[in-house]
């Protein structure tokens, strides 16, 4: 009840505060941005990245759009018992002051449908779309991965 | 008559305080798990023709379930397997195979396989077949799939079980490793399964 209510507050407050200058976009920093270099064949790959809010209020990704692809998906995988399922989100949350992995295993961005394949060292603009309409372009490197990895995502 | 009453009572106290004692009510009946997964042979399909586990007696064979749609969890699997390969001596790798099983045959011919493969590690080898035989090799490790239409835009996904399965020199499944195993484990379980080295012939 208590988070139904937290949620209706944060709604209000997003709708109270429409095309703010200081949107969501502009409080998240986005860490190590990077497309999976895709293996030949395979027709979709997806892109990681860390979000990190440095506002006081939590931020929702409810987009991303590429060029370079046909379809971009928010997704996240479920591990059920060891079976993998991945599903399509309707948003990823990034905690007030906090940080959300898009990393091997768990959220990304799914670019599906490549229009023309990707190369290592390729840079894919990626726009992320925010629930308060805002939005922020992002340059994400392509790149053959060290393994899943998910502790080395950040510099290196 | 009395000494025939204490005896009663000293007979029915017994009774009492053995019961208290040595009676357990039953426990619930148990949760019966599904046997475990031995492993076994298959026969499936690969660049070159028909490709049976048994095919590998004597190599380590590790054996992974996926499909080259999957944008995740299956390089994510298979590099962490290419890092592991490279881990290893040029002597111990020519004692191992990795077995990459589609559960997507209608998308994943042998040729599309062989070329998604071939890009992680040339000691991983494509395979896949009619679907009935597809379950039949994964059951026998207890990996299950499940195709879902619904998950994304972008065409079906199929759910399915990460784990990768460590069969060693004789055929016997001795370890299923959960996903995303750091390649310096699996280079460690697949240095414990090894088998020894054929002793050369003078």
């Amino acid at each position: 009840m208590n988070r139904v209510l937290a949620c209706l507050g944060l709604v209000c407050t997003i709708l109270a505060a429409p095309a703010h200058a200081s949107g969501m976009a502009d409080r998240i920093q986005v860490g190590d941005p990077h497309v999976r270099l895709a293996p030949p064949g395979a027709r979709a790959t997806a892109a990681f990245m860390a979000l990190q809010n440095d506002g006081e209020q939590p931020a929702h990704l409810v987009s991303a759009a590429s060029d370079a692809a046909r379809i971009v998906e928010l997704h996240d995988h479920i591990n059920d018992g060891g079976v993998m399922r991945m599903r399509q989100v309707k948003e990823i949350a990034v905690p007030a002051k906090g940080e959300t992995l898009l990393k091997p295993g768990s959220y990304h961005i799914m670019l599906i449908d490549m229009k023309a394949p990707l190369k290592e060292g390729d840079h894919v603009v990626i726009t992320l779309g925010f629930s308060d309409g805002s939005h922020k372009a992002i340059h994400a490197t392509v790149r053959k991965p060290a393994g899943g990895a998910p502790m080395r995502h950040m510099g290196h | 008559m009395r000494t025939w009453l204490i005896a009663l009572n000293l007979l029915l106290a017994a009774a009492i305080v053995g019961a208290t004692f040595f009676w357990h009510p039953a426990p619930p009946p148990a949760l019966v798990l599904a046997p475990a997964p031995t492993g076994g042979d298959f026969e499936l399909d690969g660049p070159q023709g028909p490709v049976a586990l048994r095919d590998f007696r004597g190599k380590l064979v590790l054996v992974q379930f996926g499909y080259t749609y999957c944008p995740d969890i299956c390089p994510t699997a298979l590099m962490e397997i290419a890092q592991a390969f490279a881990e290893l001596t040029p002597d111990e790798l020519a004692r191992v195979q990795a077995l990459f099983v589609s559960v997507d045959p209608e998308r994943d011919d042998v040729a599309r396989l062989r070329e998604y493969t071939a890009f992680f590690h040339p000691n991983i080898l494509g395979l896949t077949g009619p679907l009935p035989r597809i379950r039949e090799a994964a059951a026998r490790f207890g990996a299950v799939f499940s195709r879902q239409d619904d998950a994304s835009a972008g065409g079906y996904v199929i759910d399915h079980s990460a784990l990768t399965y460590v069969i060693d020199a004789e055929g016997k499944l001795v370890a299923a490793l959960p996903h995303a195993t750091p390649a310096r484990l699996l280079a460690q379980e697949i240095r414990n399964h090894l088998p020894p080295p054929r002793k050369e012939t003078p």
